[in-house]
């Protein structure tokens, strides 16, 4: 690996925005850019959430949400690579780009889809 | 949103390389991603692929086509040309450095040098001309003065087919180098440029399409808001939107990443200082 090669490992912003002890809402933490981001690859049913072209991953509704139970979403959240190895969704909780109270709003956001 | 706050070196992640089928050299590469790109989209040429987002967006073609040439281009390669025809301290100027005033020359950048055993991009050689007669060099990471230069320089190869040559070991092994920062994870978010350019090319991602890996080293300077862009910079872009700390402009990792990408284009014409949509937040 080139000398040049740094990467970013995760934590501080984490720390600065729970500190200010905001309670992200879940489909805020699908959208917000600095948080899921989920919306730049998912589509949403109509209605709940903003309209978009993104097709990098499958549109979550409720069909393609049947067969996901609370732990297997949480699973996926944690580390999708998990059960695709060279799948493009980040690894959220892996790489701690959201704590595990932030997954859990999200797997309450992404079942009140179904 | 500009990530700032993920930019923060704090350790090495462990990095996987993407799977990608070993192969025996560059061209073999460059075969292998331009069929595979052919075969997913049998509409479009390597020369549409160039024009990058628009080349999947009928929308963005249409602003691409009225915005032709970028504006801000005239004014961008006037101002290069102030700097590449500006006298030194010692009389000579970057033109002189370069055969034929530098017409004709961007199609061959990078290429491997023998001699000095390093990859030499066009920042190089214009940082390299200014060393050798004494003069401050220019920021590689600046659109207003390196940006501005090689958006002139480019301009003075308009039309040429990109002929980036890899033909000694020396040469293979920096393009390799190339290829594996390409298809290997970086940054928070766990990305390879592979993970979006190569394996979801054309798809949405938020509002923009992802451009292909093929005919991106062709179009630029691109000219967002008015401001020269090279391809270092964008790289340098989306890697902090990665959540990696950007190699740092003129580094020799982006040379790298510019060689293999450049590779990846040859054969396409050179059209230089192409409209690009602005940066907004949350986009690419
Ligand atoms: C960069 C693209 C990207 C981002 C960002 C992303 N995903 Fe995904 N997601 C995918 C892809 C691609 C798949 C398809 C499965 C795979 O690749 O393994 C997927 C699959 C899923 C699935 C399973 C659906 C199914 O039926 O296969 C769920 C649920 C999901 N994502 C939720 C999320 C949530 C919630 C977020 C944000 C916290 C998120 N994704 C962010 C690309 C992304
Ligand atoms: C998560 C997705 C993603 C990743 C990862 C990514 N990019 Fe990009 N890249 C984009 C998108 C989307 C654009 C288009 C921006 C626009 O046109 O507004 C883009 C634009 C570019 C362009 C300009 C293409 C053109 O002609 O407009 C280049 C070159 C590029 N990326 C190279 C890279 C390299 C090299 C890496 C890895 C170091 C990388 N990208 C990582 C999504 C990504």
């Amino acid at each position: 690996m080139g000398a040049g090669l740094r990467l970013v490992a995760a934590g501080a912003m984490l720390a600065a925005t729970t500190a200010w002890g905001q309670a992200v809402e879940g489909r805020d933490l699908f959208t917000r850019a600095d948080k899921g981001g989920c919306i730049a690859c998912h589509q949403l049913p109509p209605g709940s959430g903003p309209v978009v072209r993104a097709d990098v991953g499958p549109r979550l509704d409720a069909a393609r949400l049947q067969g996901w139970d609370r732990a297997r979403l949480r699973a996926l959240l944690e580390d999708p690579t998990r059960a695709n190895p060279g799948t493009v969704m980040p690894p959220y909780g892996r790489h701690r780009l959201l704590e595990a109270g932030e997954i859990e709003r999200l797997v309450d956001f992404l079942h009140a889809l179904r | 949103m500009r990530f700032a706050e993920l930019r923060l070196p704090v350790a090495l992640l462990l990095a996987a390389v993407l799977p990608l089928p070993a192969l025996a050299g560059a061209e073999d590469v460059r075969r292998d991603i331009t069929s595979r790109m052919a075969a997913q989209f049998p509409g479009l040429s390597p020369a549409d692929l160039a024009g990058g987002s628009a080349a999947f967006d009928a929308g963005r073609r249409a602003e691409a086509e009225r915005n032709a040439p970028g504006p801000g281009a005239a004014e961008a390669i006037e101002a290069g040309q102030r700097i590449w025809k500006r006298k030194f301290a010692n009389g000579r100027s970057l033109a002189g450095c370069f055969p034929n005033g530098g017409r004709r020359i961007a199609a061959a950048y990078p290429h491997y040098d023998r001699r000095v055993k390093r990859l030499v991009t066009l920042e190089t050689a214009v940082n390299q001309c200014l060393k050798t007669h004494g003069e401050p060099l220019l920021d590689a990471g600046d659109p207003d003065t390196m940006g501005a230069v090689l958006a002139y320089l480019r301009t003075l190869s308009q039309g040429r087919k990109i002929a980036i040559s890899v033909s000694s070991p020396q040469a293979e092994a920096r393009f390799e180098e190339g290829r594996r920062l390409y298809f290997t994870r970086m940054g928070q978010r766990n990305y390879a440029c592979a993970s979006c350019h190569l394996n979801h090319a054309g798809r949405f991602f938020g509002d923009t399409a992802i451009p292909a890996p093929v005919g991106s080293a062709a179009q630029w300077p691109h000219l967002r808001e008015g401001r020269p862009m090279t391809l270092q910079m964008r790289v340098r872009e989306c890697l902090e939107r990665m959540g990696a700390a950007a190699f740092p402009a003129g580094s020799d990792d982006l040379a790298h990443l510019d060689y293999f990408l450049s590779y990846l284009s040859n054969g396409i014409e050179i059209r230089p200082n192409a409209w690009r949509a602005p940066l907004a937040p949350g986009h690419w």
